[in-house]
């Protein structure tokens, strides 16, 4: 029963929720699409927290995706034995990296008087998910070794299940209590995501690389273009 | 050729009195917001001094505008790839210290308080965390008048010998009003990884989308005027919109039009789009010169052919052949960039302050006979301040332009006078009569109209079906962090 809310009822409203409302937030309202920094009001333990927080996570949640959508070649770079500590250690120290960051942001919000007036609830639920989802992420580098082998096994065959709408919990019902409350933490954090500052995740800025440095914009359709 | 036109304004900063009637004009209409309190999209600040927000001026702290690098302009602060590096702290980005902590005072306490003994009092309370600030430490015109000159005008970058401020025979100042410069070459442009700045195609002004802006905050610190803030509650940059839901329809910038010493003049100059970037390569000392090359002369006609292939009508044409700005500008060359060693091409120029017209001789001033004016070497304000402020270090163009409004005094005095007129005065300082009472009917007795020439955007030659609705009621979305 809980693994059926777990893995096939909270990732398909999570994901209907994602499709929906994001798109609908970014016709309605993008006057709210901003990360909201509060480096303005308080700079000092930002630098720590948010540049820890960012190098940390980003590269972790970029091999899961690689794992996800590369299973095979992750598995071949995987079968070298040094490749796979080496790939581990990493991981485990990015995820360090992270959980110190994320707790530098918990900190400096609660004793920055600045930030009172800038913190939501919003801002709360995230910060606590994501300390929650990078902790129990640490907790398995630490105990539950070679992760990123048997996630290949677990997670991946589920997540693919489920994109193809064929959802097959049965992939996640065997594996300790933690992992379950990782990846239930990973739906959650989609869910919120078009509700919350989590969306400027969304926006990579390629155009800024390839435009020239001054940007025009004509009315007349005749000039300039 | 690539003509185009630009909305300019120039200040002239003998006339400016320092009583920032333009800064509350434009508060009230703009900044007037919750996020918004510690702008000021127009300020005034008194020179010598450390501005607005403190030592904005020096590119070594927060590492504003363009630096020549080979054959090439380069942002001073970070190129593309290092930009996305830094995007989760931006290094340079001014504080909210470096600004001021905008604080407003419980009024209500005047009229709520229960009787005691003593008077209530209206405390000051911060605007941003909402408690009471003890000592009042800042704000945007901590130095005005050269108050605290040990602590403020001292640290001028612009002065060369810091004492001048704290030496009362040889103390100097004027002010100066800076609104966002709508530059032919915006480095806050050039640093927004969202493209959400950019400068409009018909009239030149830089505006920020709010729909676009991520809030990634490299034009606060890009743009060397420090004249893009963050709205610390929407998350948003916000900028001076040049009042262009008033210049649209023909109508003068707030700022403008409140100025009690009517010492702005905004009009319309065309430029060379394609010369701008050479013209940056060239030394500081000939920025001057180069801003004068990019400006194209509207009664040419190859100039107003090229710049109605661009859609610049012959309303606009018209109105830049009338332009108070290229007069002063380009004419008569009264008025300066605001530090062109920015390279930013700055689109807002100042006619340098000639008082206190009173010559600095040995250890204290000494009044000159009456009548006659002193050379400009001895004026009070150094011309080493005024060329670092206003010609990339050139002395000899600003003395030149101090050479100008002198030969036009002492031109107009003998007139005024019935004496006889020495036609050398004005021929020596690059005049002629003309001119003279050209220049002399815009500084002092030309009306609003005259200061002013602001064609209106001709909406129905600009596609207006493909725009109707777009417009009429602002905004009416919310923004800010939803509390």
């Amino acid at each position: 029963m809980l693994n059926t809310f777990l893995f096939v009822v909270l990732p398909y409203a999570a994901l209907a929720l994602f499709a929906f409302v994001t798109p609908y937030r970014y016709f309605s309202n993008r006057l709210t699409w901003s990360a909201y920094s509060t480096q303005f009001l308080e700079r000092k333990t930002l630098y720590w927290g948010s540049n820890s927080w960012h190098y940390g996570v980003i590269p972790v949640v970029v091999a899961h995706f690689f794992g996800i959508f590369a299973p095979d070649a992750m598995q071949s770079i995987l079968a070298n034995r040094q490749a796979l500590i080496l790939l581990e250690s990493a991981g485990l120290g990015l995820g360090l990296f992270a959980l110190f960051g994320c707790l530098v942001l918990i900190v400096r919000r609660l004793v920055t008087p600045f930030l009172g007036p800038v913190t939501t609830a919003g801002d709360w639920i995230l910060l606590a998910l994501l300390l929650f989802q990078t902790a129990t992420g640490v907790y398995m580098g630490m105990f539950l070794r070679w992760g990123s082998q048997w996630y290949l096994h677990t997670a991946v065959p589920y997540f693919h299940s489920l994109l193809l709408f064929h959802p097959q919990a049965e992939y996640m019902s065997d594996v300790p209590m933690v992992f379950k409350l990782h990846a239930a933490g990973a739906f959650l954090i989609v869910a919120l995501l078009p509700f919350t500052k989590l969306v400027h995740l969304l926006y990579v800025p390629f155009d800024f690389l390839k435009d020239p440095p001054i940007l025009y914009r004509w009315r007349s359709p005749k000039a300039g273009g | 050729m690539d003509a185009r036109a630009q909305l300019v304004m120039v200040f002239h900063l003998d006339k400016c009195l320092g009583c920032h009637t333009c800064s509350i004009s434009c508060k009230n209409i703009w900044t007037d917001r919750r996020g918004a309190e510690y702008m000021w999209w127009n300020n005034v600040e008194t020179k010598p001094g450390v501005g607005y927000p403190k030592k904005w001026e020096d590119q070594e702290i927060f590492k504003g505008g363009w630096v020549v690098d080979g054959n090439d302009l380069r942002l001073k602060a970070l190129g593309k790839g290092p930009t996305l590096l830094n995007m989760f702290f931006q290094p340079n980005m001014p504080k909210l210290e470096d600004y001021y902590e905008p604080f407003d005072f419980d009024y209500g306490n005047l009229y709520g308080s229960r009787e005691e003994n003593d008077q209530p009092v209206a405390e000051a309370f911060s605007q941003i965390s909402g408690r009471k600030i003890d000592v009042i430490r800042g704000g945007p015109n901590w130095d005005d008048d050269l108050s605290g000159s040990q602590l403020y005008a001292s640290n001028d970058i612009n002065l060369e010998q810091r004492g001048i401020v704290e030496d009362y025979g040889k103390m100097f100042m004027h002010w100066v009003p800076r609104i966002c410069n709508h530059c032919l070459n915006p480095a806050c442009v050039a640093s927004c990884p969202s493209r959400a700045i950019y400068k409009r195609g018909e009239d030149g002004i830089v505006l920020v989308d709010q729909n676009v802006c991520k809030g990634w905050r490299f034009c606060t610190s890009a743009c060397p005027y420090k004249k893009v803030y963050f709205n610390w509650d929407s998350g948003k940059a916000e900028k001076c919109i040049f009042c262009f839901p008033r210049t649209e329809t023909g109508q003068c910038n707030a700022c403008a039009h409140s100025c009690v010493g009517r010492i702005r003049y905004v009009g319309v100059l065309l430029y060379d789009a394609e010369r701008v970037e050479r013209a940056l390569l060239r030394p500081d000392d000939q920025l001057v010169e180069a801003h004068r090359d990019v400006i194209l002369d509207p009664g040419d006609p190859a100039v107003r052919d090229a710049a109605r292939k661009n859609g610049v009508s012959d309303q606009w044409l018209d109105a830049a052949v009338q332009s108070p700005v290229y007069a002063l500008v380009k004419e008569f060359g009264l008025a300066l960039p605001l530090h062109p060693e920015f390279r930013t091409l700055p689109m807002a120029y100042y006619i340098p302050s000639l008082s206190p017209v009173l010559a600095t001789l040995g250890d204290s001033h000494e009044l000159m006979e009456h009548g006659v004016f002193p050379s400009v070497e001895t004026l009070r304000a150094p011309l080493s301040f005024l060329a670092s402020l206003l010609a990339g270090g050139n002395r000899e163009v600003v003395a030149q332009v101090l050479g100008k409004l002198i030969a036009l005094r002492a031109f107009l005095r003998a007139k005024n006078l019935h004496q006889p007129i020495d036609p050398e005065v004005l021929k020596k300082a690059g005049l002629d009569e003309a001119a003279a009472l050209r220049i002399y009917r815009l500084f002092t007795i030309g009306g609003y109209d005259e200061r002013n020439v602001i064609p209106a955007q001709q909406r129905e030659e600009q596609d207006p079906h493909a725009r109707s609705g777009e417009s009429g009621f602002g905004i009416l979305k919310k923004t800010g962090r939803g509390k």
